[in-house]
């Protein structure tokens, strides 16, 4: 599965911050953004700031990231599953020293990404990216106004400027190939229309062999599941 | 429209609207806050109302007050909102209105956990707030039947003129699954006049409607009760619903289990049919009523050995099974009332600790 990736494209270096609305799934894209990168040969480090939904976050596949070697910054186990926001020491020294590569999982909507505005001590003088994750078929980023409208509230809760677009259609399980290819049409529309860069899309790692990749003019990272229901098993982290 | 991707508070948000339903009154509380997130944002969109109560207290005498001027109304909360809400509930269901109740079960007592839970079944099934009266109860164990369930949760509860519980735990509130939804129902119920104070009661060509649940008169209050009852027992002959798995196998075992324990449970009986043990399952989807004949008949079946009931709680769902089974076959109870979820390998390690090699 090594073949298809944008490992193969290009390493990503740096700081990147990966925002989106509620259930966009900037937490799988995280993960695996950073699975696939550390294959790649690069130092990945990734911080969990969601402090806004207590179920579903990073801090779940952390065990299956310290195998291969990634560094998860997730507030104290003793706090694990409090729900309260809780902004970790750890994640201002993290981004003062920061890996080749670090990302950094914030909250869902405007209300997830106000923490980031905390953070700005920390960010000056640091070039820092940030990207919008987009599911067109998520309510409220169905259409590119709304998508639009999402990157405003983001932007003005974290006092930060969006820099890309990671394309991420799916409907879970039931994702079709027609499905990749509607979303790649959707965000590539949204990038035109915002001048912003299609960073890449994601696909199931199951769909691959079913996609004609010459359909895409950006790189595709495949998705390994890891944020799976209790009777469903995480795809095994291969190095 | 083709499939979305939603959250199950978002979509029994959404699900709401499209039963009719543009009258919403709640207090946030983990595990379903998104439902009030979501619909504060929708219900402006179609013309609705989301009015945020001071506290689940006043939320539940809104309802009173909304459903017996002949509005379709519902809230959604979890657990510790339910508590303080069951006055109100016992209050409306005497008054005979109809309002639809969502609860997103986190784990208790008291002030508990925000995570998983079926703790709350007997508060569901059994009462909660005080008097003689019941809860059409339903269960979902995905995202679309959760959905489905709050379309059909307000006809049943017009045609009843009685609360109607959806009963979720923490999971089917935060997960997200692919759903659809049917079309928009008509935002007035058909039969309000019969309660509305808006109005005569077209039935009865004199009486004015009155909204009440005082009844000082001992012979009053016992044909009120009687009438309530004859509404109950009707509820048991027809609205039990269940979803049978694997029965048409030459199970073992029988498990009992509902909403996203069962969903483990499926997984379960598919991994162990693998390994040449086969299990069955009734899931059922109303917990009141409870389907007591369907588990009966499918404990009794020759071959069985065991009935097991799998639940988030420490055991309440089993009194229910052991009063269908009527001491036919042993019945056992495993589960974890912390807001884990056993995993697949636990219920299969159950199930065969209770069956013969």
């Amino acid at each position: 599965m090594l073949a298809i990736g944008i490992a193969e494209v290009e390493k990503i270096k740096g700081i990147f911050i990966i925002v989106g609305n509620f259930g966009s799934g900037k937490t799988e894209v995280s993960i695996n953004l950073a699975v696939n990168q550390k294959r790649a040969g690069v130092d990945v480090k990734i911080a969990d700031l969601d402090l806004v939904n207590p179920y579903f976050r990073t801090r779940e596949a952390r065990k299956a990231l310290a195998k291969l070697g990634i560094e998860v910054v997730v507030p104290e186990e003793k706090y694990l599953q409090a729900d309260l926001p809780i902004l970790s020491p750890v994640i201002s020294g993290l981004i003062r020293q920061p890996s080749d590569l670090t990302l950094i999982d914030a909250g869902g909507n405007d209300v997830g990404a106000t923490v980031l505005a905390a953070l700005a001590d920390s960010f000056r003088n640091k070039r820092v990216h940030m990207l919008q994750v987009v599911n067109p078929f998520r309510p409220f980023t169905d259409t590119i106004e709304s998508c639009l409208k999402m990157r405003n509230e983001i932007e003005r809760a974290s006092k930060m400027t969006i820099d890309g677009i990671i394309g991420n259609a799916n409907l879970i399980d039931e994702t079709s190939v027609d499905d990749i290819y509607n979303g790649y049409d959707f965000v590539k529309t949204l990038s035109g229309e915002t001048r912003l860069p299609l960073k890449f899309i994601t696909a199931p790692v199951e769909l691959l062999p079913d996609i004609d990749m010459g359909h895409f003019s950006c790189p595709v990272l495949p998705i390994e599941r890891q944020l799976v229901p209790p009777w469903k098993k995480a795809a095994d982290l291969k190095r | 429209m083709g499939k979305i991707l939603m959250k199950g508070n978002e979509a029994i948000g959404e699900a709401a609207i499209r039963a009719g339903c543009l009258n919403y009154f709640a207090y946030p509380i983990t595990p379903q806050s998104e439902v009030a997130e979501y619909l504060s944002r929708r219900m402006p969109e179609v013309g609705g109302v989301f009015l945020q109560g001071e506290s689940e207290v006043a939320v539940g005498y809104m309802l009173f007050g909304a459903a017996g001027c002949g509005a379709r109304v519902f809230t959604t909360s979890s657990s510790p909102g339910i508590s303080l809400m069951s006055e109100a509930i016992s209050y409306i269901s005497s008054a005979e209105l109809p309002v639809v109740f969502v609860n997103i079960v986190r784990g208790g007592p008291g002030l508990g956990g925000i995570l998983p839970s079926q703790a709350d079944y007997f508060q569901a099934t059994k009462g909660g707030g005080h008097g003689d009266y019941r809860l059409l109860v339903m269960a979902p164990a995905s995202v679309q039947e959760a959905v489905d369930m709050v379309m059909m949760a307000f006809p049943l509860a017009e045609k009843y003129r009685n609360p109607v519980m959806i009963l979720g735990d923490g999971l089917i509130g935060q997960m997200m699954e692919p759903v659809e939804f049917s079309d928009h129902l008509k935002s007035e119920p058909s039969n309000k006049d019969h309660w509305a104070t808006s109005g005569m009661d077209t039935r009865k060509s004199k009486e004015r409607n009155l909204v009440k649940s005082l009844f000082l008169d001992a012979q009053q209050l016992e044909e009120h009760n009687l009438v309530l009852k004859a509404k109950y027992d009707r509820m048991k002959q027809e609205e039990v619903r269940y979803e049978p798995y694997n029965i048409d196998s030459d199970y073992r075992a029988l498990i009992v289990s509902y909403g996203t324990m069962s969903r483990v449970c499926k997984t379960a009986i598919d991994n162990m049919k693998a390994e040449g043990i086969e299990a069955a399952m009734i899931r059922p989807q109303t917990l009141f009523p409870f389907p007591i004949n369907p588990i009966r008949e499918a404990a009794s079946k020759e071959g069985c050995q065991a009935v097991v009931t799998f639940e988030l709680s420490m055991g309440q769902m089993v009194e229910d099974v052991e009063r269908s089974v009527q001491g036919k076959r042993p019945v056992y109870w495993h589960g974890k009332a912390g807001g884990e979820i056993p995993t697949p390998e636990e219920v299969i390690d159950a199930v065969k600790s209770f069956i013969k090699p």
